[in-house]
């Protein structure tokens, strides 16, 4: 079992023996329109994704978050240089765990913000294309790290129990392949996301 | 050094802007070198301009007089006992590729084509030491040349801004002789204007010899539109490319693409000129014997500036 899902697990089997108890515990799911940016010269076409997230809620404005993004696969534009054409693409996927402070104003709007930690995997893939006579072809590699994010939104309620959520997140995976290559570099992910929360 | 008349930077940003609003005539003939029609050939390229450190290079290669191009991680290396470049950018012949390399001392230049396939793609963004699909070297991988450069040009008349009213004027043009069989030319970039439209466009002229003293009349540089040009030879397709890079280096970049490129719209000469005056000298390098012809050239040049000014009132 790779690190990644054995930190999922160990999230999972620390969060629900509390969740279950809790008076307040909220899921949202949400689609997200993602753009990448790894830095340097790269052209990342926009995205989709989706994220789903588990509240539960320490005090009225105040709650623990822990959720997980997965996006599509993601390209970039297709460059061409001294040594051939190539296009890059990028799927990943993080845990996420932070708070969620809220604050509502008259009812039923509110606003909220998230801010985190978050453990991705993310695969990076490559293809490139020289001519009729040298072949090209594809290759790929796996990194999983660390990252945070941050992310601020806005809730109009339904009813009591079903909300709809627009929100704005920043997403930031560090040091990819670091250690593995010279060449590492930070992904930066935003995304606009709107979803719907249930609360319990 | 006097300044021009007019700075390129302003003169390029004048042409453009005439260029953009009168659709100008731009020659758009095939460019490349001129090398043999057949066989593969190997043409590199180097000029060193006065007081410069940094010689711009150029190298391609041609199979039956199209471009080979390079691939999968071949580059042409530029290499001196002290430097080395990439030749990674394209160069202004198609097919070509040009970077500039510092020469501490001048010296020769090697050229050789390698397989580099990390450090051809460091100017990529993701890792590509990690991710690189390799086809392994290439057919002209090991193939090389080498450039040599001639001595400095430095010029001794005319004067600096000096001036010229008709085109029957001569231009005494001297130089340092050194007369160690290296071939002479004078490449001319002259921008005109009449008060309403501009011209711009370049000329070449021959020397026979490198003994120091060439009177060049002006109409081989300015030329009446209505009369034709008969004493004029505009500058080559080759010339062009290569005045064309160099005054991108002399003005770090700040130079309309399409500057050497002739346009004209107002008659030269009932018009006021600067004319930027390059004598060259350039010296033949050696190339690799698995070619099958080359051209491989090795130059050094400095530049005066003199104006024309047209005799007639502008109307």
């Amino acid at each position: 079992m790779s690190a990644f899902f054995q930190f999922l697990t160990f999230m999972l089997m620390v969060i629900m023996p509390v969740t279950v108890h809790a008076r307040e515990v909220q899921l949202d799911a949400s689609v997200l329109l993602t753009g990448m940016d790894a830095g340097g010269n790269d052209s990342f076409k926009s995205g989709k994704g989706v994220v789903l997230q588990y509240s539960y809620y320490l005090k009225q404005w105040l709650a623990t978050d822990i959720g997980l993004f997965v996006s599509d696969q993601t390209y970039t534009d297709t460059n061409r240089d001294v040594v051939g054409d190539y296009r890059a693409s990028i799927q990943t996927s993080s845990m996420l765990l932070g708070i969620n402070p809220r604050h509502k104003f008259s009812a039923p709007y509110e606003v909220y913000g998230r801010l985190g930690v978050l453990y991705w995997q993310t695969e990076l893939e490559v293809e490139e294309y020289f001519n009729e006579s040298v072949p090209g072809g594809k290759t790929s590699a796996t990194d999983t790290g660390a990252g945070y994010y941050v992310s601020l939104g806005g809730a109009h309620y339904i009813n009591d129990r079903v909300v709809v959520q627009l929100e704005f997140r920043h997403m930031m995976q560090l040091d990819v392949f670091q250690g593995e290559s010279d060449y590492p570099f930070d992904l930066r992910i935003n995304a606009l996301s709107l979803g719907f929360g249930y609360r319990f | 050094m006097p300044k021009p008349i007019i700075s390129g930077y302003k003169i390029a940003a004048t042409i453009t802007f005439i260029y953009v609003l009168a659709g100008c005539e731009v020659d758009s003939s095939n460019n490349i070198p001129p090398v043999p029609d057949t066989g593969l050939v190997m043409y590199a390229e180097a000029n060193l301009h006065e007081s410069e450190e940094t010689a711009q290079i150029a190298a391609a290669v041609y199979r039956d007089g199209v471009p080979v191009g390079l691939v999968g991680g071949d580059v042409f290396e530029a290499r001196t006992g002290t430097q080395r470049v990439l030749l990674k950018d394209s160069g202004s012949y198609d097919g070509s590729y040009a970077a500039p390399l510092v020469l501490d001392v001048v010296q020769d230049v090697f050229l050789n084509i390698v397989h580099v396939p990390i450090e051809a793609r460091e100017d990529r963004w993701y890792p590509v030491d990690l991710l690189n699909v390799d086809p392994g070297p290439g057919e002209l991988v090991g193939k090389s040349a080498t450039v040599s450069f001639p001595p400095a040009v430095t010029i001794t008349g005319p004067a600096s801004d000096d001036i010229y009213t008709g085109i029957d004027d001569i231009v005494d043009l001297s130089w340092v002789a050194i007369g160690a069989g290296d071939s002479m030319r004078v490449l001319s970039l002259v921008s005109c204007s009449d008060g309403l439209a501009s011209s711009s466009y370049g000329t070449v002229v021959d020397i026979a010899d490198d003994d120091g003293l060439e009177a060049v009349a002006m109409n081989r540089f300015i030329f009446d539109l209505d009369e034709g040009s008969p004493a004029v030879k505009f500058i080559s397709d080759a010339a062009q490319a290569l005045l064309q890079e160099l005054l991108e280096q002399l003005s770090a970049g700040n130079i309309d693409p399409d500057f050497v490129a002739r346009k004209v719209e107002a008659n030269p000469v009932s018009s006021d000129c600067e004319i930027r005056l390059f004598l060259q000298r350039q010296r033949k390098g050696v190339f690799d014997a698995s070619f099958d012809d080359g051209v491989v050239l090795g130059s050094r040049s400095a530049e005066v500036i003199v104006n024309y000014l047209s005799a007639t009132p502008f109307n």
